[in-house]
């Protein structure tokens, strides 16, 4: 307890060197607990744009239908399934979908599209999909025989409002599926390739058009958190039962995405070693030279009986102390700077695309990890490099320090 | 003869070291007894070997050759750690310029031995409060030792020393920062001390007074001996 009660009152006697070792502690750990905040702020930000903009963060398919696209690959019993994953804590909303490819044609102009049956409803409290509305009108009341067009498809198209549209495909019973639709409005997803050849029907006229009469190729979840969304999946798998269903979280069904996310975020780790290494030095340096002023005092108190382990405890009680204090204060400015750049974020002056989506404006995010990597590694840095000092001063000769004449 | 009677005893005690790449015996085989309850005082000119052989005794520094034993232990058989609580449980310290630690207060300071210790806080109190009596600093437990003056400082140390009853109290030049008044009240309170708590005192020093109110007066020349003088 003397010990701690020398090493608390030590660390106010030399202020100046308190001071500059706090702050560089202090401008470590900001730093560390913004750019952890900063980098899972746009991450998740560039995640939540990628999945709730169209994928979800979960997926249910017909077994292999991720990897083998079929029109016979379908769900039968969906709306069963819908009931039970709103029962499921953690999930938000859930959207069912049809998928096919087709041909659609407007006057002389034809084009091949991905057709896609959307419960309007239903896709809009997932997806917010009517946002995505650049021009034209989502679909109406009834929806019936209208489409939306990707920008890049109606482009293609050389399309009007309220032009018709002839389109073909092959049904699900082997006839070829043919009818005339009215184009209602375009959709901008911020996703160029998808837009590019997207045709949206509502759900019921595509099952009608295809013939897969309360049949569905896709569920996509969105779940309440982003760091859940494993947990929630396997959940759902247990729920349904149903073993030739596949319940795929955003990880898998968007794996390019996901790898390309986790390489980035390995930048993360780098930036954090760099702000290890520059406090690791700022520590060793002041702690260094307050050991070297001091062998006088660590002489005497080797002289008159404190074991050498002591003098250790108390270098390094000092290097704790002034740690700690720099953490909770580095916490109150990385708290501040994060919250106040998750709300009002930066606005990039030149936008960027990721995975085929254009982002503006970065978020931070304020998460627990933010602070508790930055404390723990902030704290055993200086603490490790305490050591050295501290075994300095626990070695010192009391003979040469004190010096008796 | 009975080894107990002794505190210290040496025997052939040598020690070198070097100084600016050059050899010096500074204890050419030393040999001593100091007894219990003694009042001795090693003087002798700059370089004759007192504050070696203070170290020495003190187990803060390792001769080269020969043998010491405080208090019938042979201290070449201790560990570090058993030396740091040998010196801790029998040998007080008091030095020339004080040592005191500078952020703990007076009560602190003397009861930081008895702290590392272990001993009560019932019982620290006690020998705190009487012992500040003994050395004259009453009412003066809070203050830092910058608020000290030197005389008042030395007391400090002094009570540092002696608080945990130790058989051996070794002070290396204690009066030569204080004038003569103030070294002439310490120096009567110590040889006090030494008649009421029976603790062996032994002085290096170049201090007359010192010299004057030792009972015993070891003169060193040259790492060895020269005269040893006990007066009546």
């Amino acid at each position: 307890m003397i010990i701690l009660k020398i090493a608390f009152r030590n660390i106010f006697r030399q202020k100046r060197r308190t001071v500059f070792t706090s702050i560089t502690i202090l401008i470590g750990f900001s730093l560390a607990a913004f750019s952890i905040g900063w980098a899972d702020g746009s991450y998740n930000n560039i995640i939540n744009m990628f999945t709730r903009n169209w994928l979800g963060h979960i997926q249910i398919h017909y077994d292999d239908y991720l990897d083998n696209p079929s029109l016979y690959k379908t769900i039968e019993n969906y709306k069963q399934i819908g009931k039970k994953l709103e029962n499921i804590k953690g999930v938000e909303v859930w959207t069912p979908r049809v998928f096919s490819g087709g041909l659609a044609s407007a006057g002389n102009k034809s084009s091949g599209v991905q057709i896609i049956g959307i419960e309007p409803n239903m896709e809009n409290n997932t997806t917010k999909f009517s946002k995505k509305i650049i021009k034209g009108n989502f679909f109406s009341s009834n929806g019936s025989k209208e489409i939306l067009l990707g920008k890049g498809a109606a482009k293609a198209l050389n399309i009007k409002l309220s032009d018709q549209v002839v389109l073909i495909s092959q049904a699900a019973d082997g006839s070829i599926a043919n009818d005339l639709f009215k184009f209602v409005g375009i959709v901008n997803t911020d996703n160029d390739l998808y837009d590019r050849s997207s045709l949206y029907l509502t759900l019921k006229d595509a099952q009608e058009f295809l013939v897969l009469e309360g049949k569905i190729h896709e569920i996509a979840i969105v779940t309440k958190k982003l760091n859940n969304v494993r947990n929630i999946a396997k959940i759902i798998s247990k729920e349904i039962t149903n073993k030739d269903l596949d319940v795929a979280p955003w990880q898998i069904f968007a794996k390019s995405f996901y790898r390309a996310m986790k390489a980035d975020k390995g930048g993360m780790w780098i930036s954090l070693f760099v702000i290890t290494l520059v406090v690791a030095v700022g520590v060793l340096n002041t702690v260094l030279m307050s050991v070297l002023e001091r062998t006088r005092e660590f002489g005497v108190l080797k002289a008159i009986g404190t074991r050498p382990k002591q003098i250790i405890k108390l270098i390094l009680y000092e290097i704790n102390i002034i740690t700690l204090i720099s953490i909770v204060f580095g916490s109150i400015i990385a708290l501040l700077a994060n919250y106040y750049l998750s709300i009002h974020g930066i606005h990039l002056s030149q936008s960027f695309t990721y995975g085929g989506m254009k982002f503006s404006e970065m978020l931070t995010e304020i998460n627990a990890r933010s602070f508790y990597i930055p404390a723990i590694t902030v704290f055993f840095t200086a603490s490790f490099v305490g050591i050295f000092p501290a075994i300095k001063a626990a070695k010192t000769n009391p003979v040469k320090s004190l010096r008796f004449h | 003869m009975n080894q107990n009677e002794f505190v210290i005893i040496t025997d052939s005690l040598k020690k070198n070291y070097k100084e600016n790449g050059i050899e010096v015996k500074a204890v050419r085989g030393v040999n001593l007894k100091i007894k219990k309850r003694e009042f001795s005082a090693i003087v002798g000119p700059s370089g004759s070997g007192k504050t070696t052989l203070l170290n020495l005794i003190s187990g803060l520094d390792i001769p080269d050759d020969g043998k010491i034993w405080l208090n019938n232990k042979l201290l070449s058989e201790m560990s570090g750690k058993e030396l740091s609580d040998f010196r801790r449980d029998h040998i007080g310290f008091i030095f020339q310029a004080y040592n005191l630690i500078p952020v703990l207060t007076v009560k602190e300071n003397i009861e930081y031995i008895m702290l590392l210790q272990g001993v009560e806080k019932k019982e620290r109190h006690k020998k705190v409060l009487n012992i500040l009596r003994e050395v004259g600093l009453e009412g003066m437990e809070t203050r830092v030792p910058t608020k000290l003056s030197g005389g008042q400082q030395q007391r400090v140390a002094i009570a540092r020393a002696m608080v945990s009853n130790p058989s051996l109290i070794l002070a290396d030049e204690p009066t030569a920062n204080l004038d003569s008044k103030t070294s002439g009240e310490l120096l009567n309170m110590m040889r006090r001390l030494n008649e009421t708590t029976g603790m062996t005192f032994l002085f290096s020093t170049h201090d007359k007074m010192i010299m004057e109110k030792a009972r015993r007066v070891i003169t060193l020349k040259d790492g060895l001996i020269e005269k040893d003088e006990i007066k009546d």
